[in-house]
């Protein structure tokens, strides 16, 4: 029966792996550096590994979000998530699997009437903002880096190139680990709460029952990568800006650092240790982070180098999925509960006042941030899309 | 792995291989132009098997290096711009074997009053080539390099020229002597001499682009 339910979770992970986990080497194998096949071989290996390692603590970021109480309810919601995700990468469209999920969360907050954790939902939606500019300043200093090595060495381009393959590869496998341990929660974050399993012990090692899902979850991942990801591979590493080898690395070693930073507890606890605020612990877009990192490239190039127009539907997937997701989510609960009669979950922290008022409130108080941001970056893809039609016509006229 | 290493090492050796080849290939040109014209004709044969001998090894350098570069993978992005590079740098060891065999075939004469207009031609139009190495070397090596050594290419290509238009003009204005033939036989070989530098432009505008993408 546990098996049943969480097929949804692990098609979540499936969808994952063909469109998340392919952002991780999609640069590398886009630019013809590293070959589908080894790429999709270490971001296997190594997504499980960071899943079973370290998938916990942005597991439990997600858990607070809502606590989805019962299996049919965490079945429905992945599903939805799920279904979202695959419609979206059967469109073409790089999707965030952290949005359909935080999407679908929400909705089942909305069914169950319980109140959505807002300190939870800062969190989780400042890492939507936070993510690609932290992979965009990444990106800018790493690569800025690169090229004056580049300057300051004098190896053979040859050589050169042979050392970016090997960096290409071990990033890519420390890219795979920190997705595993980042985007695990994505996948078998909402079962944890519901489905509590022993732990089994290997004799040098134990396995927690978390740590078994996000096993599982991850072997989904993985079945995604080999698969079905090699067309968004494609997708993301030549459509939105060519990459030169050495871009393909640093866009990876940036979404690496990115998804590590917002994975890694020891990372947290060396903040706090430091006197600094700790970091969140959060699921972050793999799909924003690398979308930043290559708009930080194409900032380095020149903005004229952006292909706008998949920018700006990358952009506007943003928005559509949480709320095609919640949406969704709620439709479907409502399906499961009233047609099939199963148990979806209940209310175990309602609203303190009026429950639509604060879940209204809630809403309100993060779409305006967010509207502002998107309208800000509409108006500056129209500026720089006039930009670049006169600078044509210019071009045109003279010639 | 170790493989790769293996390839990419000597795949390296190669191309400095060819490089030197093409550099050794210019100054024979040189060589067997002074020695033509000054009458040295052994000389003159000695030199015209050396550089026929260097183009063939050019050549085969040139295929074996775009095999492996294929076979193994190596540089895809800017794979399709160094087979053309390399083709290129062997055009001009191509037409400076092409030259002396015409001279070779052709016996021209060349009056005395020019001998030294034909060596400071050969001269100049060598160098542009003999320029154009260390830029393709410096691509390779250390691509902010290419635009400051590619000067000189562009600065010899000019001056031959105007060494051949000099020449040119010479013959056609003031060598009444010379039959209309010899004048027309003059300015053919002249042509050909030309197009050595002309073939280390095109070699050196196909470099300076290519080493630009590598800077950005």
């Amino acid at each position: 029966m546990i098996f049943l339910f969480i097929t949804s979770g692990l098609f979540l992970g499936w969808t994952l792996g063909a469109n998340d986990a392919s952002n991780v080497f999609g640069s590398a194998v886009g630019s013809r550096m590293v070959s589908f096949t080894r790429a999709a071989v270490i971001a296997s290996v190594f997504v499980i590994l960071g899943a079973v390692l370290q998938g916990g603590g942005a597991a439990d970021t997600l858990g607070r979000l809502g606590t989805v109480n019962a299996m049919g309810g965490a079945f429905t919601v992945a599903l939805a998530a799920g279904l979202t995700v695959y419609f979206m990468t059967r469109a073409g469209l790089p999707v965030s699997t952290t949005q359909a999920i935080v999407g679908a969360i929400i909705g089942w907050n909305f069914f169950t009437n319980n109140a959505v954790d807002g300190h939870a939902l800062t969190q989780i939606v400042t890492t939507w903002i936070t993510g690609p500019v932290l992979g965009a300043l990444f990106a800018y200093g790493l690569y800025h880096l690169v090229k004056i090595t580049r300057r300051k060495i004098t190896v053979h381009l040859i050589t050169y190139e042979s050392w970016l393959r090997r960096g290409l590869m071990t990033v890519g496998a420390f890219g795979a680990y920190s997705l595993g341990a980042n985007n695990i929660a994505n996948v078998m974050g909402v079962f944890v709460p519901s489905i509590p399993l022993e732990p089994v012990d290997f004799g040098i090692f134990t396995l927690s029952g978390a740590q078994q899902l996000f096993f599982l979850g991850a072997i989904a991942i993985a079945a995604g990568v080999l698969t079905y990801s090699k067309k968004v591979m494609q997708t993301v590493g030549t459509n939105l800006l060519e990459l030169s080898s050495e871009a393909a690395f640093v866009v990876v070693l940036s979404q690496a650092l990115v998804l590590f930073i917002f994975s890694s507890s020891a990372l947290s606890g060396f903040m706090v240790k430091i006197g600094l605020p700790p970091i969140p612990l959060v699921p972050v877009s793999s799909t924003q982070v690398v979308v930043g990192s290559l708009l930080g490239i194409g900032l380095y190039k020149g903005v004229s180098n952006i292909n706008m127009k998949v920018l700006g539907s990358i952009a506007s997937g943003w928005v559509t999925t949480p709320v095609a997701a919640g949406v969704l989510a709620f439709l479907l609960l409502f399906f499961v509960k009233n047609i099939f009669g199963i148990d979806v979950g209940h209310s175990v922290n309602p609203p303190v006042t009026n429950g639509n008022a604060v879940n209204l409130a809630v809403i309100i108080r993060y779409s305006i941030p967010a509207l502002l941001v998107i309208t800000a970056v509409y108006l500056l893809y129209l500026v720089l899309s006039e930009n670049k039609k006169t600078e044509l016509m210019n071009k045109k006229y003279y010639e | 792995m170790s493989l790769f290493t293996r390839t990419t090492r000597e795949l390296t050796v190669r191309i400095d291989e060819f490089f030197d080849t093409i550099e050794i290939g210019i100054l024979i040109f040189k060589e067997g132009i002074k020695a033509y014209v000054n009458g040295d004709y052994n000389a003159f044969q000695n030199h015209l098997a050396k550089i026929d001998d260097l183009e063939g090894k050019a050549d085969r350098l040139q295929r074996s290096i775009e095999n492996d570069m294929i076979v193994h993978s190596i540089l895809p992005q800017q794979r399709s711009e160094i087979v053309k590079l390399l083709w290129q740098l062997d055009e001009i060891i191509d037409t400076a074997k092409k030259s002396l065999n015409e001279f070779y075939v052709e016996m021209p004469h060349i009056p005395s009053s020019l001998t030294h207009d034909f060596i400071s031609l050969a001269e100049v139009s060598g160098n542009a080539a003999e320029e154009l190495m260390p830029a393709a070397r410096a691509f390779f090596r250390e691509p902010h390099m290419v635009r400051e050594k590619l000067i000189r290419v562009y600065f010899f290509e000019r001056e031959t020229d105007k060494a051949a238009f000099q020449m040119k003009k010479k013959v056609f204005h003031e060598m009444n002597e010379l039959s209309l033939a010899e004048k027309a036989h003059i300015r053919y070989i002249t042509h050909h001499i030309e197009n050595i530098s002309d073939s280390a432009q095109a070699a050196a505008d196909l470099l300076a682009s290519m080493a630009i993408r590598q800077m950005l």
